[in-house]
């Protein structure tokens, strides 16, 4: 009896230690099993059901983010992000001081040395401290002129497509208008002029407003093409029948469902205003107050084969910042509307 | 004074006699760049050196980048797909005078074959050499009038940097619209068929797909010409070339209102009749557009 009760604990021990080896080596082998889930994508794994891979599959197009992470949008968040930084914290980034970059030095046009290491420009001042002071005007007069063109593109544009009629008509055909100049064209003479009736020459705020008029037509265009197809939709009916005014159906009810394409054109749109306005301040029309690529690429063009780097720098500091730009636009694109993923 | 210029009629007056003006070609006179020139004259006289540039580099720019577009769009994802959407991408980005320059620093002063450049870097001509009589305007016809064939060579070549860098900024548009509307294009359900078939893949390529794709590229080669003489702006003054660009500039510089005036007028024109030439293209290239 009492063997048989030692036997029976004896046992017991033995099978709970067993049971407690069988748990934890079967956790174990789980863990080992599910480790490849924590590195591999669920998509690839053969273990799955079709049904589970097809859902996987889904899930990971539908989500944001992972459309977001290709190389190249990734490298465009970068470069913007080393311009902005530029942009925003120049007095730290720069080798030297603002005062000494405007300042006037023997040994103009210096070849890059350690402690110029980009080369001097004009007056011996240094390539690289102009450069990173250089970001600012840039970015200073893009934002301002694209969120100046989307306000005020968007609001024409909406109101032209959703009462139609003889408002449409009168807003589009002076559109038209703007859209038969080349806009650089039509960018210069207007700076030129206002320069011209306030007697100062050309000046940023001048520049700014340019590019923010001349980007209007563009937006109002392409808001106007989806605000005719979404007034049409049943939920306007519904929200007029709930009594809600003109202003708050076009701005409550259409604008968030249209505002889109809108979105992915402006980060597009950054970078074409800042090549544009290089090409401007290359022409000779920016403001003289400030240090600007274009701006610097002018100064230094007559000296292009004896201090190559004064103009090139610059130039290829436009190029990385429309780039990044650029990309980024198009990974917003990819993200956002991946029915145009072709592109 | 005033009545001689007939300010005080009033406006509607005024309105429609400038409007009767330039119907008739009376564009004004230049003020202070060539005092007394009529500014249609002086935009005769510089349209073809502008012209020479846009219209070879559009020429070029539409071949390359349509066969450029194609030739990415049929091997989508592989290498030479890749290495195409790179310098497109670099294109679209590229400032135009940043890539004259780099071009004239390499180009014509750096890369020497017996310490002389490989490409002019200024100018439309040789210096010692003597324009041909003129006859149209353009250099190019004139010289091949007078028979005189080493001054064609001669432009041909020092059109080369311009136009390649003009032609490099729009093609990168065209190639990037060119292989968006050929994928497109490529998933329809004719392709599937004509491959069925048992269509070559260069037949199906060539004859089934290419010409459906082309009406979005000739949107953007149409839009793009504006973006083409904003370019050819700042190619000219980049390598020193005196065509319009280069009068607009002086124009404004010395506030010569006429001359400003009459090319502003001029740009504008030539921008709404290309686009009314896309339009036509249109017709031609999907009958089943009617306006």
């Amino acid at each position: 009896m009492q063997k048989e009760l030692v036997k029976e604990t004896m046992i017991e021990e033995e099978r709970k230690q067993n049971g407690i080896l069988e748990i934890s080596t079967s956790i174990l082998k789980w863990i080992a099993k599910n480790l490849k889930f924590l590195f591999v994508p669920a998509s690839r794994i053969e273990d799955l059901t079709i049904r589970e891979i097809n859902y996987e599959m889904n899930r990971s197009k539908r989500k944001f983010v992972r459309r977001f992470k290709s190389v190249l949008t990734i490298l465009g968040i970068l470069l913007v992000f080393f311009i902005a930084t530029l942009a925003v914290f120049p007095h730290w980034i720069s080798p030297y001081t603002f005062a000494e970059v405007i300042d006037i030095y023997f040994n103009a046009w210096g070849a890059p040395s350690p402690e110029h290491i980009f080369g001097r420009t004009k007056f011996g001042r240094d390539v690289l401290s102009r450069i990173i002071f250089g970001a600012r005007t840039s970015l200073t007069v893009a934002l301002p002129a694209i969120t100046f063109s989307v306000v005020f593109g968007v609001m024409i544009g909406v109101i032209a497509a959703y009462y139609g009629g003889w408002v449409d008509a009168v807003i589009m055909r002076i559109i038209d208008v703007f859209l038969a100049f080349p806009s650089l064209i039509l960018a210069l003479v207007f700076i030129a002029v206002l320069g011209e009736i306030f007697g100062t020459g050309p000046r940023i705020d001048y520049i700014m407003l340019a590019w923010g008029i001349l980007g209007i037509p563009y937006y109002s265009r392409l808001i106007r093409g989806n605000v005719l197809q979404a007034k049409e939709l049943p939920y306007i009916q519904a929200a007029r029948v709930s009594g809600a005014g003109n202003s708050r159906i076009m701005f409550r009810h259409i604008l968030p469902n249209v505002i889109q394409p809108i979105i992915i054109s402006v980060t597009f749109d950054i970078g074409g205003v800042i090549l544009s306005l290089a090409g401007l301040s290359f022409l000779g029309f920016s403001d003289y107050r400030m240090i600007d690529w274009g701006n610097e690429i002018s100064i230094g063009r007559p000296f292009l084969y004896i201090a190559p780097w004064a103009s090139l720098w610059p130039g290829l500091f436009i190029l990385l910042s429309v780039l990044g730009f650029m990309l980024l636009g198009d990974g917003l694109r990819d993200a956002l509307d991946p029915r145009l993923k072709n592109l | 004074m005033k009545q001689a210029l007939g300010l005080n009629d009033p406006m509607y007056v005024q309105y429609f006699r400038y409007l009767g003006d330039i119907l008739v070609g009376n564009w004004g006179k230049s003020y202070s760049i060539a005092r007394g020139m009529p500014v249609w004259d002086l935009i005769l006289l510089k349209l073809p050196r502008t012209a020479d540039i846009a219209l070879f580099a559009i020429i070029i720019a539409a071949a390359v980048g349509i066969k450029t577009g194609v030739v990415s769009a049929a091997n989508r994802n592989k290498a030479k797909d890749t290495f195409f959407r790179g310098i497109t991408l670099v294109g679209v980005a590229l400032p135009v005078f940043f890539l004259g320059m780099l071009l004239q620093y390499t180009l014509g002063y750096l890369i020497r074959i017996d310490d002389v450049a490989i490409f002019p870097t200024t100018g439309f001509k040789t210096i010692t050499y003597e324009d041909p009589p003129t006859i149209t305007g353009f250099r190019i016809i004139d010289a091949l009038f007078s028979g005189q064939f080493y001054m064609i060579t001669d432009y041909l070549y020092h059109l080369i940097l311009p136009v390649f860098c003009l032609a490099f900024i729009s093609l990168a548009s065209i190639v990037r619209q060119t292989r968006s509307s050929m994928l497109e294009v490529l998933q329809q359900d004719y392709i599937r068929t004509a491959r069925a078939k048992g269509c070559k893949e260069k037949d199906v390529i060539n004859t089934h797909a290419k010409k459906n794709a082309m009406i979005p590229t000739v949107t953007i080669i149409g839009l793009g010409f504006g973006s083409l003489l904003t370019g050819a702006v700042l190619t000219e003054t980049t390598f020193g070339l005196a065509g319009m660009g280069e009068l607009l500039i002086l124009s404004i510089r010395n506030s010569d209102y006429w001359v400003l005036n009459g090319l502003v007028f001029f740009f504008a024109i030539v921008f709404i009749s290309i686009n009314l030439i896309t339009d036509v293209i249109y017709g031609i290239l999907d009958p089943r557009i009617r306006y």
